[in-house]
């Protein structure tokens, strides 16, 4: 009687709860919380690799560092534009696919694998095969077809474009990734909502701003939430087609993270960047699920 | 009268949507040009890709791919990102099956503070540690070995699995099925792994296919721990080739193709499950 009341206390599966979490919880503990409270700890300290034993306290010095460096100040720019960029695209280009691709297409089917074909490569090689295609000198694809036409060399990589050269191949590669889920969130839509709108005499555009729109709600905030995160943290892409240049045009936060932090070996700088970086995801998403509880309340 | 123009409009509709149809295959078909441009660039001449880039290859050259297969080492390269994705895949599968599991039926206060300690990774980027964690895998002696890459793949995947696996034992493990087992006095264990685990299929391909692209394609993680050649991986094998052979750039196609390949392969056969499974750990997730 005594062992089953101490069996209900701990749900069913009593004391061997803590078994069956603890691989999880060690590999992600030593791997995950650990590293984070020591990217705290690191940046209070003077830690470099040239001072690597008897780390001192420095307050707040490494934050002002990153404030004082135009380097960090631009990566953080070029970061935020590259999210807001390739979200917004992500959604505007993704929503109309999903809604058409949704309808009784014939090849809907091989439609939706051609634009999620791209999705599923790395991002590295997809850069590294835009590289080729944006090229200037002959071989490029865009510059070799423009020169058939008799048009003049488009340089893509100029510190006024590379940035949105890059990111328009981000925008190519993720759309299909955003049509997929927009499309599972179109399919959970009773089609009976379209029947009863079409009898009142509802026309096609109607029907997408008046049901289509507001039942969306659920994705399109999956999709700028991980966007936006996902954009703030780009490397892959930069790395493979500009490596942050020309000059510092397209350095974006992992990018300085990776030659500060780790190659010039300024950890304590690194870390107190990682934890600047923390802070804007924190802001990013707290205001974005503001915003859109705010347009679902909205339309209910 | 009437129905003679309800005809007229479904007939209307119907070229409406032709229409649409042959819109969308134009614009999928430009969306595919660049992997089509891939793809034929391997089999090419310099010469070739530069007068006809778009055309068919007029000889299949297959020379390009076995110079690249040596210059990348690549049957290594290959050997190196399966063990790491497959182990990586396996431990994520297991660890976060077992604790979702648990998550699910344990209903106090502690089965809610561990959960919730796992759902705020969620919200932080692992990129923002990578000094502390270059710092704790170089003190643990794991630098430069595939297992630092596999930890911390696995670690940086951890709290999408758990929520993942909470979900559905919520919602689709019936408990009367475990309490069934338990009268027939099955171990906790053995309850598990012969009756829950069965019963989560449909979530396990899901974190398969999302972890398996996940791993696959994570190249921070090895750029940071992996620095001999021996241990790399073929998005490293990618890179370093094509520093060191940007001039001739026919020879770096088949390079990009077979770093593409093995993904390639996994989509056209498995392209249902792909993107229903993406589609479902996204809702969810």
């Amino acid at each position: 009687m005594r062992k089953m009341k101490k069996k209900n206390e701990t749900g069913s599966l009593g004391h061997y709860f803590i078994l069956f979490v603890l691989p999880a919880l060690v590999i992600y503990l030593l791997f995950s919380i650990l590293p984070f409270f020591y990217t705290f700890i690191y940046s209070f300290t003077d830690y470099s690799d040239i001072h690597i034993k008897g780390l001192n306290f420095v307050g707040l010095k490494n934050y002002v560092t990153v404030f004082n460096t135009s380097l960090m100040k631009v990566a953080i720019k070029n970061s935020l534009i590259y999210a807001v960029i390739l979200t917004g695209f992500q959604v505007i280009l993704g929503l109309p696919i999903a809604a058409v691709l949704n309808k009784k297409l014939k090849s809907k089917n091989i439609l939706r694998a051609v634009f999620f074909f791209p999705a599923v490569f790395s991002s590295l090689i997809i850069g590294y095969l835009w590289n080729f295609i944006m090229s200037s000198s002959d071989y490029g694809l865009i510059n070799n077809l423009l020169h058939r036409f008799g048009l003049e060399t488009f340089n893509f990589f100029t510190a006024d474009r590379a940035l949105f050269s890059v990111i328009f191949t981000q925008i190519w590669q993720w759309t299909g990734w955003a049509m997929v889920i927009f499309l599972a969130n179109l399919q959970g839509i009773s089609p009976e909502l379209y029947e009863a709108a079409s009898i009142d005499g509802a026309g096609e555009r109607q029907q997408f701003f008046k049901i289509t729109m507001p039942l969306m709600c659920p994705s399109v905030k999956i999709i700028v939430v991980t966007g936006l995160i996902g954009g703030m943290k780009a490397f892959d892409a930069i790395y493979s087609m500009t490596s942050g240049g020309p000059g510092n045009a397209t350095e974006t936060v992992m990018t300085v993270m990776m030659k500060k932090g780790i190659s010039d070996g300024f950890y304590a700088v690194g870390s107190a960047f990682g934890v600047c970086f923390f802070v804007i995801v924190l802001i990013i998403s707290g205001f974005t699920n503001k915003i859109m509880s705010k347009w679902s309340e909205s339309i209910s | 009268m009437r129905e003679q123009s309800s005809i007229e409009v479904s007939k209307k509709q119907k070229i409406k949507l032709v229409f649409t149809e042959i819109f969308m295959i134009v614009v999928a078909i430009i969306w595919f040009i660049p992997i089509y441009y891939l793809i034929v660039t391997t089999f090419k001449s310099p010469q070739e890709a530069t007068l006809s880039p778009l055309a068919l290859p007029s000889v299949w050259r297959i020379e390009n791919y076995i110079d690249a297969w040596i210059n990348m080492e690549y049957p290594r390269a290959l050997g190196n990102t399966l063990k790491i994705t497959i182990l990586a895949v396996a431990i994520i599968v297991l660890v976060t099956s077992l604790a979702g599991y648990a998550l699910a039926r344990t209903k106090n206060k502690w089965g809610n503070r561990v959960f919730l300690l796992f759902l705020a990774g969620l919200m932080v980027p692992f990129q923002m540690n990578i000094v502390s964690l270059f710092k704790i895998v170089k003190s643990i002696g794991l630098m430069n070995s595939i297992w630092a890459v596999i930890l911390v793949d696995v670690a940086i995947n951890v709290p999408q699995g758990i929520f993942l696996f909470k979900e559905f034992v919520e919602s689709s493990v019936p408990k009367e099925l475990e309490e069934a087992a338990e009268i027939d006095g099955c171990s906790i264990f053995r309850k598990f792994f012969v009756i829950v685990l069965p019963l989560m299929k449909p979530v396990i391909a899901t974190v398969v296919i999302i972890v398996t692209l996940n791993v696959w394609n994570e190249f921070m993680t090895p750029l940071l721990f992996i620095q001999s050649r021996q241990n790399d991986v073929i998005l490293q094998e990618v890179s370093r080739n094509i520093g060191q052979f940007s001039t001739d750039w026919t020879a770096l196609f088949p390079m990009l193709m077979l770093g593409v390949a093995p993904l390639m392969l996994f989509y056209i056969f498995m392209q249902k499950y792909i993107i229903s499974g993406v589609a479902a750990g996204a809702v969810k997730g």
